[in-house]
């Protein structure tokens, strides 16, 4: 019996379709078995960004209305074994889809899957509570900035009243050369604000750009930094114990500069 | 990098964001805003006059969050006992 995680943010643009990609290609890669569940009707990606749009055939509607078998839906990963990905209806609205028909999908896919990860829209309307209905733990995506971490803090509460308590934290494009300039929220900052688990950082990468246009997950790609950090946070997943590198820590030259500009 | 900017004092940008942040939350949080807060205080320090003697605008009063927890602070400075208690 796997579980089922919901990788939400709250806020768009943040890296949810990305972190959701890299995160189940990262997973299979390690030997799990891995179904991923996008949850955004009407707005889908997940299939462009792991290069599968040619294959989608079925999607979550035509399970929910019976035109099709769960697992004929199923659309196979063409690089590695074992990951799945159960596309979204195009043409439907996200409230076409009620929390009881997701979460029969998440419930049956378990059986099956050791991961179960459901990509959220962004907002916290019906295709977010759709998209947290099955779920058993929750991945918050956010970035250091303020709008972002707001709507985090909001999303966590909402996730929370929902009884979902396990509630773990990816801080994304993280610039650690920022922080050191004092541009950009640290680390340690938006821990405590926000005071949940934090799961990983995946650093500022261009890479992931490169990655998109081509359909091909960072992972794949094992010399980029972003690629490292989802692998070190699947293998967390999996419950090894990966320590978190300090990014943002300061160096001595920027204790030194924040030394001169804290005596003016 | 500037030279000049190495001896003046420029206040961080994400100190900024994190104060900010920490306020809006608090108030997120809490669906209270400034002039709820107005409202609190003018209540709480009503009750206070029966027993103290103050002047109501050295009153301030602040939600704050400590660790997992929010405190409300209330700066409260106290002359002397109403004499009619």
């Amino acid at each position: 019996m796997g579980k089922v995680i919901v990788i939400t943010s709250g806020k768009g643009g943040v890296g949810k379709t990305t972190s959701t990609a890299n995160i189940g290609t990262a997973l299979a890669l390690i030997g799990k078995t891995v179904a991923i569940i996008d949850a955004d009707v009407g707005l889908r990606n997940l299939d462009v960004v792991m290069g599968l749009e040619s294959r989608v055939v079925f999607t979550s509607m035509d399970v929910i209305d019976k035109r099709c078998e769960l697992e004929k839906a199923l659309v196979k990963d063409r690089r590695v074994e074992d990951l799945m990905l159960l596309a979204a209806s195009q043409r439907n609205r996200k409230d076409d889809i009620k929390p009881e028909q997701m979460k029969d999908i998440c419930e049956r896919l378990k059986e099956d899957y050791e991961y179960v990860l459901v990509d959220s829209p962004a907002g916290i309307e019906q295709g977010f509570h759709n998209a947290a209905a099955g779920a058993d733990e929750a991945i918050i995506i956010t970035t250091p900035d303020v709008s972002a971490i707001r709507d985090a803090d909001r999303i966590i509460g909402l996730l929370q009243n929902q009884g979902i308590d396990l509630i773990n934290l990816i801080l994304n494009r993280l610039s650690p050369k920022l922080v050191r300039k004092g541009n950009m929220i640290s680390k340690n900052d938006v821990l405590d604000i926000l005071n949940i688990n934090l799961l990983g950082i995946v650093p500022e990468d261009i890479g992931v750009i490169a990655s998109t246009n081509k359909g091909v997950p960072l992972v794949h790609n094992d010399s980029s930094p972003g690629a490292d950090a989802y692998m070190r946070i699947a293998r967390r997943m999996t419950g090894q114990n990966i320590p978190i590198p300090e990014m943002d820590e300061e160096t001595f030259f920027s204790q030194i500069l924040n030394w001169f500009s804290r005596k003016n | 990098m500037d030279f000049r900017s190495l001896f003046t004092r420029k206040s961080k940008t994400s100190d900024i964001a994190t104060q900010r942040l920490k306020l809006v939350l608090t108030q997120d949080r809490f669906d209270i805003n400034e002039e709820k807060m107005k409202k609190l205080q003018f209540e709480l320090t009503q009750v206070l006059a029966k027993y103290f003697q103050f002047t109501m605008n050295s009153v301030s009063m602040s939600l704050k969050q400590d660790g997992n927890s929010y405190v409300l602070m209330a700066d409260i400075p106290c002359g002397r006992l109403n004499p009619d208690r």
